[in-house]
């Protein structure tokens, strides 16, 4: 499994740097994706729509209105870190106090160094363990195979984000319990090309199936999920942690946004349903995000030594 | 003919259990939770074995088979756990409770099959 990325929305348009930037997000961990075109409105669509990001990397000089455009995505989406390439100066020094609170850093091309010190202190603030990573890519796929039997499951790599922008239509959320951390787990797609996998799967049967099947289906993959979550990564002698906190969630059903009243960043999976016998039909994404707001301690992380000995799945252990 | 209770709240479940077993010539009720269980067991006297998820909403799995051997006085009656769920702990209230199998989710129907017949009959 891949190192866990993050996705930068790059507003830059030095084209002479670009290389040079490039090869230093990749040593980062960052994939930087840049918009096709320059102007605010066209920044702003962009933002609107789900790209799961974990940043902005802005120039001061962007489109001629750099710090107008930074005003406008602070507004917007002030859980957005935004990161400030400037000419000549590594700090937001000259900066009306306002507008330098815009910004998590400000950095010049000669000191990539400190840029990269403070990335790493906000968008790759948690460090998530290879093998719970790899761990849940594969037991995830597993789940989506036996629900989704007849589609191949391509994972894409994990990455963090800092967006709070809920993806497509449906979303299930469960609780995440453990001794080692506390938080919520959501898959979350868009109902109409889930409806058709499963319509088409179900043959004549599944002609009338409304949203209900479908929030059957995705309800019993969360349940499958957590399940196997359990079973590999918490501990059954899973009683002595606080479960008493609890924080408000707040969901914004107009603006797709939801948020667990934390800075940290979500750890997000993405994964491509394709029909084998449609290979011309448009695959099918469904997002998997994990938050650890209650509780992250990943020095207490642990595979369950037993797991060789618990019965396979799917077998009937006869007692 | 024998019957089999399949018990889960996810009717995706029960679709896919009851559907296979069917399909294998078993004859199949099915309940959405706990409560329903029990009252699908008393409604229907040739049901044999009952395949019940743990985790479920009114009444979940385990209770509902304490419930079977201790109040209804039903201890012929076969009883298997479907779940995610896989703890020591957990297996061993359902041994007490005289549960014969446990099987950990996905369901793997060709895998289970052939025991489940050898239960009924």
């Amino acid at each position: 499994m891949p190192q866990v990325v993050s996705k930068v929305l790059v507003l830059d348009d030095a084209d002479a740097h670009f290389d040079s930037l490039k090869a230093f997000y990749e040593e980062c961990g960052l994939v930087g994706i840049r918009p096709q075109q320059t102007g605010a409105a066209n920044v702003m669509a962009i933002l609107k729509s789900n790209v799961d990001l974990g940043g902005i990397m802005l120039y001061e000089n962007f489109g001629g209105k750099g710090l107008e455009l930074a005003r406008e995505i602070h507004a917007s989406r002030p859980e957005l870190p935004i990161f400030l390439r400037r000419d000549a100066i590594s700090s937001v020094a000259g900066l009306h106090e306002k507008d330098a609170g815009m910004f998590r850093c400000a950095y010049t091309l000669a000191d990539l160094q400190q840029l990269r010190a403070t990335l790493d202190s906000s968008i790759f603030s948690r460090v998530y363990p290879n093998d719970l990573v790899r761990g849940i890519s594969e037991f995830t796929r597993n789940s989506l195979q036996s629900l989704f039997s007849g589609c191949d499951i391509d994972i894409e790599t994990p990455y963090l984000v800092k967006d709070r922008i809920i993806y497509g239509e449906v979303f299930t959320m469960i609780s995440i319990e453990s001794h080692w951390c506390r938080g919520y787990m959501m898959f979350q797609t868009a109902e109409e090309a889930v409806l058709g996998l499963i319509r088409r799967a179900a043959g004549k049967e599944g002609a009338n199936w409304t949203f209900r099947e479908l929030n059957n289906v995705l309800g019993e993959l969360t349940n499958l999920v957590w399940g196997s979550f359990k079973n590999r990564y918490v501990g059954h002698d899973n009683g002595n942690h606080n479960l008493q906190t609890q924080v408000p969630i707040i969901i914004n059903h107009r603006s797709s946004y939801i948020s667990f009243g934390s800075e940290d960043p979500q750890l997000c999976f993405k994964y491509v349903l394709r029909e084998r016998n449609r290979p011309d039909a448009i695959p099918v994404p469904i997002f998997q995000r994990f938050v650890f707001n209650l509780n992250w301690s990943p020095e207490a992380f642990r595979e369950n030594p037993s797991i060789e000995t618990l019965v396979e799945s799917g077998e009937l252990e006869l007692f | 003919m024998a019957q089999i209770l399949v018990v889960d709240d996810s009717s995706t479940v029960r679709n896919e259990v009851g559907d296979f077993l069917k399909a294998n010539g078993l004859s199949v009720v099915t309940a959405v939770d706990g409560k329903d269980g029990l009252d699908k067991l008393k409604a229907h006297p040739s049901i044999k074995l009952v395949v019940s998820d743990v985790n479920m909403p009114n009444m979940d799995g385990l209770t509902m088979a304490e419930k079977i051997r201790n109040e209804h006085k039903n201890g012929a009656v076969g009883i298997i756990m479907l779940t995610t769920e896989n703890s020591p702990a957990m297996k061993e209230r359902g041994k007490a409770a005289g549960i014969k199998g446990w099987i950990v989710k996905p369901f793997n129907g060709p895998v289970v099959i052939g025991t489940l017949k050898k239960l009924v009959n």
